[in-house]
C-alpha cells in the first residue's frame, strides 16, 4: 500500500497514513466545506489497510478544532477501529488535547467513554 | 443617489457592542477568512483561549448552517440575492460574547426549526449530552441540516438558546438564532 499524505488547509486537517507502521495521524483544523468529501478517502484508505494488512494500527489525533460534522466522520472512524479492535487486531488511539483547556478535554473523554479499545488522551505542548 | 448613513450604521455597531458583522452570501472562503478574523480579533479583545475556542466554534456552526441553507439545491427561497444572503454578527455584552446569525428561511421548515430548538431551550445539561450522543450515533446524513450543530451551540452555551421566526409572507420567514457563550 502507498503512503496516505493530505495537506492541511485553513479548514482541512493533515493526514498522513504510512502504511510501513501503521501509524495514521490526523491534525490541525477541521470544519471543510464538506465533511463527507474530505473524509471519505481517509475512510476508505483505513480500510482498504484493514483488510490488506495485519499489522497494528495506532491513529494519533492532534486536531485543535473540529466542527460537529467532522466529529461524526471521527466517531465513524473511531467505531471502525473498535470493531477491527474487537476482532482481535491491535489498535491504539492517542489523542492530544491542549493542557490548559479543561473544556477541550472534556469533549475528548466524553468521546473516548463509548469505547474499549486503548485510547488514551493527552496533553499535547502548546505554543 | 443618497449617501450612505455610515455614522449611524457605526453607532448601531458601537452601542450594540457589534465587534464583527458579515451581511451577504456566506461561501466557504467567507466562512474561513472571518473565522481567522473572529479569533485574532478576541485574542486582541484579551479573551481566554477557551472561552475563543467556544466562540470560534459557535461561529463555524452558524455560519456553515447559514451557508448550507441558503445554498441549498432544492431550495425554493425566492429568487431575489438577499433571500440566499445571512447575516451575523459577534458582539461584546459585558462579561459575554453573543454569537447571533439570521437568514431567509421557508416557512414549511419553521415547524421543524421549532421541534429542533424548543427542546433544547429547556434541557439541563446532562440531558444535552444525552441529545448530544444519541445524534452523533445516528448514521450519517449528508443532508441531515442543523441538528447537532444547534445541540453543540446551546452546550457551550452559557445561556438557553434564543431564536425568532418572523414571518414576511405566506412562503416565506425570517429566522434568528442567539448564543450568549
Amino acid at each position: 500500500m502507498e503512503r496516505l499524505e493530505i495537506e492541511q488547509s485553513k479548514s482541512t486537517p493533515f493526514v498522513r497514513f504510512d502504511p510501513g507502521s501503521g501509524m495514521l495521524e490526523i491534525g490541525g483544523e477541521s470544519y471543510p466545506e464538506n465533511s463527507h468529501e474530505f473524509f471519505s478517502p481517509v475512510i476508505e484508505w483505513i480500510e482498504q489497510y484493514l483488510s490488506e494488512e495485519e499489522k497494528s494500527l495506532s491513529f494519533i489525533v492532534t486536531l485543535t478544532y473540529m466542527n460537529t460534522s467532522s466529529t461524526k466522520y471521527m466517531i465513524d472512524i473511531l467505531d471502525r477501529l473498535e470493531q477491527a479492535h474487537d476482532k482481535g487486531r491491535e489498535i491504539s488511539i492517542e489523542w492530544y488535547c491542549d493542557g490548559d483547556n479543561e473544556r477541550e478535554m472534556d469533549t475528548v473523554e466524553e468521546l473516548r467513554e463509548d469505547f474499549e479499545m486503548p485510547f488514551e488522551v493527552k496533553t499535547r505542548e502548546v505554543e | 443617489m443618497e449617501s450612505f448613513d455610515l455614522f449611524s450604521l457605526r453607532h448601531t455597531f458601537e452601542s450594540q457592542g457589534i465587534m464583527i458583522s458579515f451581511n451577504g452570501l456566506f461561501s466557504h472562503s467567507v466562512i474561513e477568512q472571518l473565522g481567522e478574523a473572529v479569533k485574532k480579533h478576541l485574542q486582541s479583545d484579551d479573551a481566554p483561549k477557551d472561552r475563543i475556542k467556544e466562540v470560534f466554534s459557535v461561529f463555524v456552526e452558524q455560519a456553515q448552517n447559514l451557508k448550507n441553507y441558503t445554498t441549498r439545491d432544492d431550495t425554493e427561497l425566492p429568487e431575489d440575492k438577499s433571500s440566499h444572503s445571512g447575516t451575523l454578527i459577534i458582539a461584546r455584552n459585558n462579561d459575554n460574547y453573543i454569537v447571533s446569525s439570521g437568514n431567509v428561511v421557508r416557512n414549511e421548515d419553521e415547524q421543524l426549526l421549532r421541534e429542533r430548538l424548543d427542546p433544547l431551550i429547556t434541557a439541563d445539561k446532562d440531558a444535552l449530552k444525552k441529545m448530544y450522543k444519541k445524534r452523533l450515533r445516528e448514521p450519517i446524513n449528508e443532508n441531515e441540516g442543523a441538528g447537532l450543530g444547534f445541540i453543540s451551540m446551546a452546550r457551550k452555551a452559557t445561556k438557553p438558546l434564543h431564536y425568532s421566526i418572523r414571518r414576511y409572507d405566506d412562503t416565506n420567514s425570517f429566522f434568528t438564532i442567539e448564543v450568549i457563550i
